[in-house]
């Protein structure tokens, strides 16, 4: 719920990815990507996939980006939709702080 | 590890099957199969399809409102930890399961009960009304005929009796 998400949300532009910070540039879940947001560039974490999923990994009703910033702290301060289990077994501490402000998991 | 139930068929989802989808509104539907799925894509009211449990359960065809049945609800109240509780409940789960398969099993047997009383009328009456096709062209067969329809008669209540 940052500013920015927020805003984005109301004014309804879509957040798009630009950039995949993977070796072949596919993102998938829990991969960290560039993302343009109101006119502006910023990194983010995927967590959730309207791709279907390996068993036991849920498939999300559209594809569910955390915004992040350079250090890799998280820019809001709750995060409301669910996040897949699977991603719990990450040990990457960026991870660790948005699965911190995750509410629900699936 | 934990059995689901389909959102669809209501039939049960083990670990490594189907697939599980979660809406925006934070929503989980979880799927048998891929037919239960592309059901739901399709936008199928589970209700209305007929060969669901939903289904069956919204039209009366199965047993729906029951005790026994109360046990299997989710509570999203966490139970604090007790042996003796979890020794109890193990032993009840078991019976439970006894009992509710046998009502489940006595519902539908007493929903058919009426089928083969109606069916044992239609029958007599069907017999009653096309006997002349059966019948020899000689008066005296009235009487014949009139104890052949309580010879099926009394075959029908037999059959009744058997089973």
């Amino acid at each position: 719920n940052s500013k920015i998400g927020r805003n984005a949300k109301q004014s309804g532009r879509p957040v798009k990815v630009i950039n995949v910070y993977k070796k072949p540039p596919v993102g998938r879940l829990g991969d960290k990507v560039l993302v343009t947001i109101e006119h502006e560039k910023k990194k983010a974490y995927i967590v959730g996939c309207k791709q279907r999923q390996q068993t036991l990994v849920p498939k999300f009703d559209s594809n569910n980006v955390v915004l992040v910033d350079d250090n890799g702290q998280p820019l809001g301060t709750r995060i409301r939709a669910p996040i897949p289990s699977c991603l719990r077994a990450n040990t990457d501490p960026n991870f660790v702080k948005i699965l911190s402000l995750a509410t629900t998991f699936v | 590890m934990r059995l689901e139930k389909c959102y669809f068929c209501s039939s049960t989802v083990y670990p490594g099957h189907g697939i599980q989808f979660v809406r925006n509104d934070c929503k989980i539907f979880r799927f048998c199969r891929s037919k239960c799925h592309k059901a739901f894509k399709k936008k199928r009211n589970p209700r209305k399809a007929k060969w669901t449990k939903a289904f069956r359960k919204a039209a009366g065809k199965e047993l729906a409102v029951d005790p026994s049945l109360e046990f299997e609800k989710r509570r999203n109240v966490p139970v604090k930890y007790n042996r003796e509780l979890w020794q109890t409940t193990f032993k009840a789960m078991k019976r439970i399961e006894e009992i509710r398969i046998k009502r489940q099993n006595q519902f539908i047997l007493n929903r058919l009960k009426k089928g083969k009383e109606l069916r044992k009328e239609a029958d007599v009456k069907e017999v009653e009304t096309n006997i002349h096709l059966i019948k020899a062209p000689t008066g005296r067969v009235k009487t014949l005929e009139k104890k052949m329809v309580q010879v099926i008669q009394e075959e029908d209540d037999d059959d009744m009796e058997e089973v």
